[in-house]
């Protein structure tokens, strides 16, 4: 039977219901503009995704000449923004260069490095370049200690284990986009876009933001779904209670090279569910596979 | 003024940051809706937005009234909602589900209850599992449910969780059988009967993966949920299957029910509607489901378990 689009959508859709979650993809072929929408204008809480537009925001400024990234800074423990990587899991002061932030912030998901960077560049500053690239859905409202703050305010003083009442998942309000940093999966494909072909930022610049998307430690979500030697996947994940997020860039030693955003909300707030981590994966390599089908 | 329409500019406002983005949402120009902005903005004497030539950011006023508009909104749109009820039915229709395999008693107190109290509603109740009531809650064709946890419950209020702690059915001369509580680990090597996936696919996984984390790793599941079909696999070919105690007719020869040691599995429910759409009727319904249930729920809270964020998780509680 030929894979018609309807037909892709239909078999991406059953993998998400296959792994127990609703999602929302966009794909795009970087170079030919040919696309894959399944939900690809649903507004979507972003969480640690708008990591990407932080890192665009600060090449931006670093190419007009307002920083330089090789500036070093101090960050010392008191007052870091709360998680599990990087600076922000690290109990001594820290000195180190911007760039080198950036690095920790796209590898490793760093809150420290990602609010340290944001204060530097400014949250204006970050939708300033948003809107600039054409991004009109994509919006950040608060830094990501706010965002990680608003989350422990409204999960209660039980911790993650308040998770467990459906009555806390249904009030949490970082899972609502109107009311948090958002984006649509076709913006974000847009953005990856403009960096992968240079648009975003001069090419010396684009380069190092393509290397730090690349350095991205995570084999579970987007990579999962594509386990080959010759392909080179490089993204930012973004995950909160019941969200799973994966952006990035598939590029195949022919020189295909695709555009993939990926949004998903789980049915359970459990924190440990490799299945919905995977199906990032999956229903990526499907419309990859169905996008590279169209040009051969 | 008409303060529900110009609260509605507001927000569509303060979610879009934009005032042509709030106004193409909104169905109207730009110039009527900036000025239904300042005509608030006077009606009220707080400034809600900056504007500047490129942007509009809310101020801190404006996000310190946000809520309540929110909330305003929503009741609103409940009382449209109770209204055109009342317009479309003699008295008003309530549109509500309750899950497959209710106990048979829990439904009875349940519509003897919701008639006592609400006779003059008319009730059309379906039973439907979870999944096909989040459907009907998301297209506003049903007005409230009975979900059993966990379940997407973006969009939706809940009514307070329930549970009940799940035993297991059993043949009655099974080795398993002899004492009084079995443990999980005791069912190593029967199959397990499960109601379809499809029907609350994470209650589904969410058990299967409880019962793995306590030792029993059934080597099939079978898919099926009817007493007959359930009693007859339980007899003839090694399964067992889970049930709480009062879904379980004491009186059957062959067949047992015990309590599982350390109480690990929980069935949890509790009553849903659309977010601002609970109405009389619909929280009277939600009230009446939750007592129905709570005269055979387990009382206090979940026994609390350690909960271990890995480093993937990337947030931070």
């Amino acid at each position: 039977m030929t894979e018609t689009p309807a037909r892709t959508r239909g078999r991406i859709r059953a993998a998400f219901t296959e792994a127990g979650v609703t999602g929302w993809l966009h794909a795009a072929d970087i170079d030919s503009g040919a696309q894959l929408d399944v939900g690809a204008d649903q507004p979507v809480v972003t969480a640690s995704v708008h990591k990407l537009c932080v890192l665009v925001a600060l090449h931006q400024q670093a190419e007009e000449g307002l920083l330089d990234l090789s500036e070093q800074t101090v960050c010392p423990p008191p007052g870091r923004t709360p998680g599990p990587t990087g600076l922000a899991a690290m109990l001594d002061e820290v000195r180190l260069s911007l760039r080198d932030a950036a690095y920790l912030m796209m590898a490793v998901s760093d809150n420290t490095a990602a609010d340290l960077l944001l204060r530097r560049v400014g949250l204006d500053a970050v939708n300033h370049t948003t809107r600039r690239l054409g991004l009109t859905r994509t919006h950040a409202v608060h830094t990501f200690g706010d965002f990680l703050a608003l989350l422990k305010e409204d999960t209660g003083p039980g911790g993650p284990q308040a998770l467990t009442d459906p009555r806390v998942v249904a009030g949490l309000r970082v899972l609502d986009p109107a009311a948090t940093n958002r984006s649509t999966p076709r913006d974000m494909t847009r953005l990856l876009g403009a960096i992968w072909r240079d648009e975003a930022c001069a090419p010396e610049y684009a380069a190092s933001m393509r290397r730090l998307l690349g350095l991205q430690v995570w084999p579970h979500r987007l990579a999962s779904g594509f386990p080959f030697d010759d392909v080179h996947v490089a993204g930012k994940t973004g995950s909160l209670p019941t969200v799973r997020n994966e952006v990035g860039v598939v590029e195949y030693p022919d020189g295909g090279r695709y555009a993939v955003a990926v949004f998903t909300r789980a049915s359970s707030p459990a924190a440990v569910l490799p299945p919905a981590d995977a199906v990032i994966g999956t229903t990526a390599r499907i419309a990859v596979d169905a996008l590279r089908a169209r040009t051969t | 003024m008409d303060l529900i329409r110009h609260l509605q500019c507001f927000v569509a406002v303060a979610e879009e940051s934009h005032f042509g983005r709030a106004a193409q949402r909104l169905g109207m120009a730009q110039p009527p809706l900036s000025q239904r902005i300042q005509r608030l903005e006077r009606e009220l004497g707080v400034r809600l937005f900056e504007r500047t030539s490129r942007q509009v950011t809310i101020t801190k006023g404006g996000t310190l009234l946000l809520d309540e508009a929110r909330e305003i909104l929503a009741r609103s749109e409940a009382l449209m909602a109770t209204a055109r009820r009342i317009r479309e039915g003699r008295s008003g229709l309530l549109r509500a589900a309750l899950p497959p395999d209710l106990a048979a008693g829990t439904v009875a107190a349940i519509l003897a209850g919701f008639q006592r109290q609400h006779g003059g509603v008319e009730l059309e109740l379906h039973e439907l599992p979870t999944a096909d009531q989040l459907a009907g809650l998301a297209s506003h064709d049903l007005d409230v449910g009975l979900l059993r946890h966990p379940c997407d419950v973006a969009g939706l209020e809940l009514g307070p969780v329930l549970r009940h702690e799940l035993g297991v059915l059993l043949p009655r001369h099974a080795p398993a059988a002899r004492s009084g509580t079995v443990p999980l680990t005791a069912l190593t090597g029967y199959d397990l009967i499960l109601f379809p996936r499809a029907q609350a696919p994470a209650v589904h996984d969410d058990l299967l993966t409880t019962c793995a984390r306590h030792g029993y790793t059934p080597a099939a599941v079978r898919h099926g949920q009817g007493p007959s079909f359930t009693r007859g696999l339980i007899l003839s070919s090694r399964a067992v299957a889970f049930g709480p105690r009062d879904a379980h007719p004491g009186q059957d020869p062959d067949i047992t029910w015990r309590p599982l040691a350390g109480a690990p599995l929980t069935l949890r429910h509790s009553a849903a509607w659309p977010k601002g759409r609970g109405d009389a009727a619909a929280l009277a319904f939600a009230d009446t489901v939750t007592d129905a249930l709570a005269a055979t729920a387990t009382a206090g809270d979940l026994p609390p378990s350690p909960l271990h964020l890995r480093p993937a998780a990337e947030y931070w509680i």
